[in-house]
C-alpha cells in the first residue's frame, strides 16, 4: 500500500522535474564526466608515482605529462561540478516553485468547507516547510544519490582494470558499513518518535502558557507553570539524549567498517605487491579507490532516509493539490450584472455534515430594496444563511436566486461582486491603509477613498496613524484594536457600493455610540439596495421591513418589529429578555 | 551571548572530554598514512609478509580504538548539549514568566515561542556539533601537514601554501553565502505570507473576487524567492570544486617536489605516499569544516535571539507592603496617568476614584477609550506612568506581586481555557477546591447547565484554548474560574458579550448575590449590564468622569448617548 503511493507521488514528481528535461539530461552527462575525470586524477598520481622509484630513478620525462594531466583534469572536474550543480539548484527551485504555484492556484479554488475545517497551519505548512523540506531531498538526490552511485560504479571499474581480486575483497565488505547503518537506523527509530512527540508536547505546552501569560499571571500559576514546563524538559532531555547519542553512533561505526576494509586492501593489496601482481603506485591508487568507493555508501543511507521523507513531504503536498475543488461555474453561466436586488430562497437545505442536520426547507423571499435583519441565539443558522446567498456553500437542496436567475447558474464572480460584505470576523490583507480600503474598487481616487472613509468614521483614527493612509497594516501586527479593523473594513465596502449588503456583526467590535453613527451611515447606503443584517444587538434591526426570527435552522417568526412584537413569540421574549436587566 | 555560557557549567567535564577524545580519534587517523608508508617502504620492498600482516593488524586496531575514543567522545557530547538545552529552556522559560506586560507587547509572544522551540533546537544541533567536530577538523588539517614536515619538511613547504589559500576559498565563500542565506529567509516569509493570507482570509478575498491577484502576488514572491535560491546556490556550489582544484593542483607539485627529494636519495617512495595521503585527508576535512561552519553560524544566530530575552530585564518584584484589611477603600486612583511605551499620547489621563469593599463599579466607554487599560492598572499589569494605584491602602507597585495577585480575579476579554479538563481550569482559581465548590461557581456563572450535558460533567475533557467549546461558553467557564477564587477584587472585562441578554442579566444577578464583601469591576458596553452599578466611571479619550446611572445620564453628555444608543427614549425615562 505504502510502496504504491509512493510509486504515484514518484510519477506526480517526474511530471513537474520533467518539464526541466533538457537541464536533467545535461546534469546527468556532467555527472558522469566529472565523475570519471575524479576517478582518473588517483591513476594518474599513481603512475606518477610509479616513476619516483627511488634515489637517481626518478622518471621525471615520463612524469611531466601525468601531472599537469592532474592539473587539467582538475580544472576541468571543477567546470564540470559547477556547471552540474547550478543545473541541479535550478531544477530543484524551479520544480518547487511550479509546484507551490499549483498549490496556490487550487487554494483559490477550493471549497470554503475545506478551509474551514483544516487549521490554516497546516495548509500553510505543506505550501512552505513541506516543499522546502521537498527541495532539500530532491537536491540530494541528485547530488549525492546520483554522483554516489556512479562513483561506486566508476572505482569498482577502476579497481577492477588495476586487480581483480583485491576488489573482490571491496565489494564483499563494502556492504557491511550498509548493514551497520540500517541496523542502527532501526533501533532509533522509535527513540526519534519519542522524541518528536514529547518535542511537539513542550512545544503546545509553552504557546499555551506564554501566550496566555496574561492569565497565567492572573492567577499566580507562575510557579506551578514552570514545574510542569520541568517535568516535560526533563522527558525531553531523557529521549533527546537516546536519539541524538544512538544516531550518532552510525558514523563512527561506518567508519569504523571503511577502515576494516582499508586494511584488508591494504594487506592483499601489499601481500600482492610482495608478488609482483601489482606496483606500488597502483596499490596506492587503490587504496585511494577503496576510500572513494566505500565514501558513498555511509552518505547513501543518509540520502535515502532524507529522500524517504522528501516523498513524504510531496505526497503532503500533492494530497493538497489533488483536493477536490468547488464545482467550476458552468460555461454558459449567467453573469449577473446591475441587479436590482429580488432574492428568493425555495425549499433551501443545508448542512454542514452530513450526520447533522441544520438548515431545512426554507423559503424566503426579499423584494429588492428591502432590509432584512436576522436574528436569533448563537448557532441557530444565521452565518450559515450568509455563507450560501455569498455562494461560500452550494445549497444540499431547494434554489437561492437573484433577480430570479438560479445563482448555481450564475458565475460567483458576478453573484459575489453583486454583494457588498462586512464580517464580524475583520480580516485585512498585508499592505497599505488605501490598498486596503481600495480593495473592491483598485482605481479609486483618494478623494472617494477619503469620502468613504468618513462616512464610516475611520477617517479621524486613520488620518492619526504613522504615515495616515499609506500606513501598512497587516491581519496579525497592525496595532489596531478590533472595532478600528471593522471599521476598515466597512470603509472598504462603503467604498464600491455594490447593488446589494451583507452586514454580519459588522459593527459587533464598535461602541454603540460610534455604531449609531455608523448606522446613519448604513441608512444612506442601504436606501434603494437589498442589504441582509445579522445582528445580536436588537436596536440596530428594528428598523428593519422583515425581520427573519431563526431558531435550530429554521426560520420560525418573520415580519416587521411591530407585528413580531404583537405575536408575543420568541422574537418578543428576545427582545424583552433585554429589558430585564432594567427592571 | 556568553552569558548563556553559563548553562555549560553542569556539563564542564562533558564539553572538555567530548572535543578531547575526539582528538584522539584524529591522532589516531593521523598515523594511518605512516602505517601505509611503513608496509610499502619496510613491507614491500624487504618481501616481509610478516611485516606486512603486523601493520595490517595495527591498522585494525587503530579503527578499533578510533572507535571506542569516537563513540565516547559522541556520548559526552550528546549528554552536554542536551542538558545545556534543558537548563537553558528552564531559565528562559522562568525569565519569561516574569515579563511585564509591556515587555511581553513590545516582544511578541509568537517570537517568544518560536525562541523557545525552533530557536533551542537548532542551539542544542549546534552545540553537540561544535563539541564534535569544530575541533577536530582544525586538528586534522594542521596535524596532517605537522606529519607532513615530519616526513619531510621542503616537500612539505607545499602544504603551508595550499592550506591558507584553501582557508581563503572556504571562508571568503562562506562569509559571502551567509547574508544571502538571511535574503531566502526573507524571501520565504513573503511567500508564506502571501498563502497564509489566502486561507485566513478566504471570504474576504472571494467575496472582492480577488483570487487571481493573490495567485499573481504569490507568483512574484515566488520568483523573487527562485531567483535568490539560485543565485545563492550558484555560489555555494562553487566551493567544492574550487578546493578541489587547488588540492589536486597541490598533489601534482607535492609529486614533483617529492621526486626531487627521491631523486636525490633524500626521501623513499612510501614517504611520498605518506604525503599524497595527508594532501587528501586535508581535502575530505576541509569540505566537513566548511558544511559545519554553516550549521553553527545558524546556531549562533539562533543562540543571540535566545540571549537577547535572558538579557531582557525584568521589573523587580521587591514590594514589602500589605494590603490593608482594614483599608475602607479596597481600590483607589489618584491622579493617574498611563501612555503604553512607545506611544506618543496617554491612554489615561488623571483619572481619580475610589471603590470600597462590597461595591460594583461600572466602566464603559467608546472602542479604545482605555477602558481595558484601567482594569489592568488594578493588579500591576501595567504601571502608572503618573499618579498612583492603590489596593487596600498601599501602592501597588510596593506591594508583592503574589499577594497583590491573590487578592485580584480577573475575567479577560479573551476566554482562554487551558488544556485538561473543566475541573482543573476551575482548580486555577483555587486549588483543591471541592465539587461542590466548582458546582457553585458554574452555577452563578450561568454554566453549570452545558457542563453537565457534556460527557464527564466537570470532568470532560477541554482542548487547548478551549476549541471544543463556544464563545459564550468560554467565556462563562472564564467567570466561573474567577468566582471561585472569591478574591477582594473581581474584573469582568467585557466577559459577557458573546452572551444574549437573558443569559448576561442572570448571570449579573448571580454575581451580585455571590458578591458579598467583594469589589466588582465591570467592563462593558453595554449599559444595561452597569446602569445598576453604585458607580459608574465613563470613559471618554482617556478622560473619566465618575457618578450613577442617573447623574451620569442627567450631567453626561457621552453616557447619555451611549445609553439612548441602546435603549429608546421612551424605554429609558
Amino acid at each position: 500500500m505504502k510502496k504504491k503511493m509512493n510509486k504515484g507521488t514518484l510519477k506526480k514528481i517526474l511530471f513537474y522535474v520533467g518539464r526541466y528535461k533538457v537541464h536533467l539530461f545535461f546534469s546527468i552527462i556532467l555527472a558522469a564526466l566529472s565523475v570519471a575525470m575524479t576517478l582518473y586524477i588517483p591513476v594518474l598520481a599513481g603512475k606518477a608515482i610509479d616513476l619516483v622509484v627511488g634515489m637517481g630513478r626518478v622518471d621525471f620525462e615520463g612524469m611531466m605529462p601525468c601531472l599537469i594531466g592532474i592539473g587539467i583534469l582538475a580544472l576541468l572536474t571543477a567546470a564540470a561540478q559547477w556547471i552540474m550543480n547550478t543545473l541541479n539548484n535550478r531544477i530543484t527551485f524551479r520544480v518547487v516553485r511550479d509546484i507551490r504555484n499549483a498549490a496556490m492556484k487550487k487554494i483559490q479554488i477550493l471549497p470554503l468547507s475545506y478551509i474551514d475545517s483544516k487549521p490554516s497551519g497546516d495548509t500553510v505548512s505543506r505550501i512552505i516547510s513541506d516543499a522546502d523540506q521537498f527541495a532539500d531531498g530532491l537536491l540530494m538526490g541528485f547530488t549525492q544519490l546520483f554522483t554516489g552511485v556512479v562513483t561506486i560504479l566508476g572505482t569498482l571499474g577502476f579497481m577492477i582494470s588495476i586487480n581483480f581480486k583485491i576488489s573482490l575483497v571491496v565489494v564483499i565488505l563494502t556492504p557491511l558499513s550498509l548493514f551497520v547503518a540500517r541496523f542502527i537506523a532501526k533501533r532509533t527509530h522509535s527513540m526519534f518518535m519519542m522524541q518528536a512527540k514529547t518535542r511537539g508536547e513542550q512545544t503546545a505546552f509553552t504557546e499555551e502558557m506564554i501566550g496566555n501569560k496574561k492569565i497565567v499571571d492572573a492567577f499566580s500559576r507562575e510557579e506551578k507553570t514552570l514545574e510542569e514546563f520541568d517535568e516535560i524538559n526533563e522527558r525531553y532531555q531523557k529521549y533527546s539524549l537516546k536519539a541524538i547519542f544512538f544516531s550518532s553512533l552510525t558514523n563512527p561505526s561506518t567508519r569504523f567498517v571503511n577502515s576494516m576494509v582499508y586494511a584488508a586492501v591494504g594487506l592483499t593489496g601489499a601481500l600482492a605487491a610482495v608478488s609482483g601482481s601489482i606496483t606500488v603506485g597502483g596499490l596506492s591508487c587503490f587504496l585511494s579507490y577503496a576510500n572513494q568507493y566505500t565514501k558513498p555508501f555511509n552518505e547513501i543511507s543518509g540520502v535515502i532516509a532524507e529522500l524517504q521523507n522528501a516523498l513524504a513531504c510531496a505526497e503532503r503536498l500533492f494530497e493538497l493539490i489533488e483536493q477536490q475543488p468547488q464545482t467550476p461555474d458552468a460555461e454558459n453561466a449567467a453573469v449577473l450584472q446591475n441587479v436590482d436586488g429580488r432574492v428568493e430562497m425555495k425549499n433551501v437545505a443545508f448542512s454542514y455534515s452530513k450526520d447533522k442536520e441544520l438548515i431545512k426547507n426554507l423559503n424566503l423571499s426579499v423584494e429588492s430594496g428591502n432590509r432584512v435583519a436576522i436574528v436569533g441565539p448563537t448557532g441557530c443558522g444565521k452565518t450559515t444563511l450568509v455563507n450560501l446567498l455569498m455562494r461560500f456553500y452550494d445549497v444540499d437542496e431547494g434554489e437561492i436566486s437573484v433577480d430570479g436567475v438560479d445563482i448555481n447558474g450564475a458565475t460567483r464572480e458576478s453573484l459575489r461582486k453583486s454583494y457588498g460584505m462586512v464580517l464580524q470576523d475583520t480580516w485585512l490583507k498585508e499592505g497599505t491603509v488605501k490598498e486596503n480600503i481600495a480593495m473592491g474598487k483598485p482605481d479609486a481616487t483618494d478623494e472617494e477613498i477619503i469620502a468613504a472613509a468618513k462616512a464610516a468614521h475611520a477617517h479621524s483614527f486613520i488620518k492619526r496613524l504613522p504615515n495616515g493612509y499609506d500606513t501598512v497594516i497587516s491581519d496579525e501586527a497592525s496595532g489596531l484594536s478590533q472595532g478600528q479593523k471593522q471599521l476598515l473594513c466597512i470603509t472598504r465596502v462603503m467604498l464600491c457600493l455594490p447593488p446589494m449588503l451583507i452586514l454580519d456583526e459588522a459593527t459587533s467590535s464598535i461602541d454603540t455610540r460610534t455604531e449609531i453613527r455608523i448606522q446613519k451611515a448604513f441608512s444612506t447606503m442601504m436606501q434603494g439596495r437589498t442589504s441582509f443584517i445579522v445582528a445580536h444587538r436588537l436596536s440596530t434591526i428594528k428598523n428593519a421591513d422583515v425581520i427573519l426570527v431563526m431558531k435550530d435552522g429554521n426560520i420560525i417568526e418573520q415580519g416587521s418589529h411591530d407585528e413580531l412584537m404583537k405575536k408575543e413569540g420568541f422574537y418578543c421574549e428576545l427582545y424583552n429578555s433585554r429589558m430585564d436587566a432594567s427592571v | 551571548m556568553k552569558k548563556l555560557l553559563v548553562y555549560l557549567k553542569g556539563s564542564r567535564l562533558q564539553c572538555v572530554l567530548a572535543p578531547l577524545f575526539k582528538m584522539f580519534e584524529a591522532i589516531l587517523e593521523l598515523f594511518v598514512p605512516l602505517v601505509v608508508a611503513g608496509l610499502i617502504d619496510t613491507g614491500i620492498a624487504a618481501s616481509d609478509k610478516n611485516y606486512i600482516i603486523k601493520m595490517c593488524l595495527l591498522l585494525v586496531l587503530l579503527g578499533a580504538v578510533g572507535l571506542a575514543f569516537s563513540v565516547t567522545a559522541q556520548y559526552f557530547a550528546a549528554k552536554a548539549s542536551v542538558s545545556f538545552v534543558k537548563r537553558l529552556k528552564h531559565a528562559v522559560f522562568e525569565h519569561i514568566g516574569k515579563f511585564s506586560y509591556t515587555q511581553l507587547d513590545s516582544a511578541g509572544t509568537s517570537t517568544l515561542i518560536t525562541r523557545m522551540t525552533g530557536d533551542m533546537d537548532s542551539v542544542q544541533n549546534g552545540l553537540n556539533l561544535t563539541l564534535r567536530l569544530l575541533l577536530r577538523s582544525p586538528f586534522v588539517v594542521i596535524g596532517a601537514m605537522v606529519m607532513a614536515f615530519t616526513v619531510d619538511s621542503k616537500a612539505a613547504i607545499t602544504f603551508a601554501v595550499i592550506i591558507p589559500a584553501l582557508s581563503v576559498v572556504v571562508f571568503g565563500i562562506m562569509f559571502f553565502c551567509i547574508p544571502l542565506y538571511k535574503k531566502v529567509r526573507f524571501a520565504l516569509d513573503k511567500v508564506l505570507c502571501t498563502a497564509r493570507e489566502s486561507l485566513t482570509g478566504a471570504r474576504v478575498i472571494r467575496a472582492f473576487c480577488k483570487e487571481d491577484e493573490q495567485v499573481k502576488e504569490f507568483k512574484e514572491r515566488n520568483d523573487a524567492l527562485t531567483v535568490i535560491q539560485e543565485y545563492t546556490g550558484r555560489i555555494s556550489a562553487l566551493m567544492n570544486p574550487i578546493t578541489c582544484v587547488i588540492v589536486n593542483i597541490g598533489i601534482a607539485v607535492l609529486i614533483y617536489a617529492g621526486a626531487i627529494r627521491v631523486d636525490a636519495g633524500l626521501l623513499t617512495q612510501g614517504a611520498v605516499v605518506a604525503l599524497y595521503n595527508y594532501m587528501s585527508q586535508i581535502l575530505v576535512e576541509l569540505v566537513k569544516f566548511a558544511n559545519l561552519i554553516i550549521s553553527i553560524t545558524k546556531s549562533v544566530a539562533c543562540a543571540g535571539r535566545i540571549s537577547a530575552v535572558l538579557e531582557t530585564p525584568v521589573e523587580n518584584d521587591d514590594g514589602t507592603e500589605k494590603i490593608s484589611a482594614e483599608s475602607e477603600n479596597i481600590v483607589e486612583f489618584r491622579n493617574v496617568s498611563f501612555a503604553y511605551d512607545g506611544a506618543g499620547d496617554y491612554s489615561l489621563e488623571n483619572i481619580s476614584f475610589t471603590a470600597r469593599k462590597g461595591e460594583t463599579v461600572g466602566i464603559i466607554g467608546s472602542t479604545g477609550s482605555g477602558k481595558t487599560t484601567l482594569v489592568n492598572l488594578i493588579p500591576a499589569f501595567y504601571r502608572a506612568t503618573k499618579g498612583q494605584v492603590l489596593v487596600g491602602g498601599s501602592d501597588v507597585t510596593e506591594i508583592p506581586l503574589e499577594e497583590l495577585r491573590a487578592a485580584v480575579s480577573v475575567v479577560p476579554q479573551k476566554a482562554v481555557l487551558f488544556k485538561g479538563t473543566i475541573r482543573k481550569n476551575m482548580l486555577w482559581g483555587k486549588p483543591g477546591a471541592t465539587d461542590e465548590e466548582i458546582m457553585k461557581a458554574l452555577e452563578a456563572a450561568q454554566a453549570a447547565e452545558f457542563v453537565m450535558q457534556k460527557d464527564g460533567g466537570i470532568d470532560a475533557s477541554v482542548e487547548q484554548g478551549g476549541r471544543n467549546f463556544s464563545g459564550g461558553q468560554r467565556q462563562r467557564l472564564t467567570v466561573a474560574r474567577a468566582l471561585i477564587k472569591k478574591a477582594d477584587i473581581l474584573i469582568l472585562d467585557d466577559s459577557s458579550s458573546a452572551l444574549d441578554y437573558a443569559t448576561d442579566a442572570a448571570m449579573r444577578k448571580a454575581i451580585a448575590e455571590w458578591q458579598g464583601d467583594t469589589a466588582v469591576f465591570i467592563v462593558s458596553q453595554r449599559t444595561s449590564s452597569i446602569m445598576h452599578a453604585d458607580k459608574i466611571i465613563v470613559l471618554d479619550d482617556g478622560c473619566a468622569s465618575v457618578g450613577t446611572h442617573e447623574e451620569l445620564l442627567k450631567n453626561n453628555a457621552v453616557y447619555r448617548e451611549i445609553h439612548l444608543s441602546q435603549f429608546d427614549e421612551e424605554e429609558s425615562a
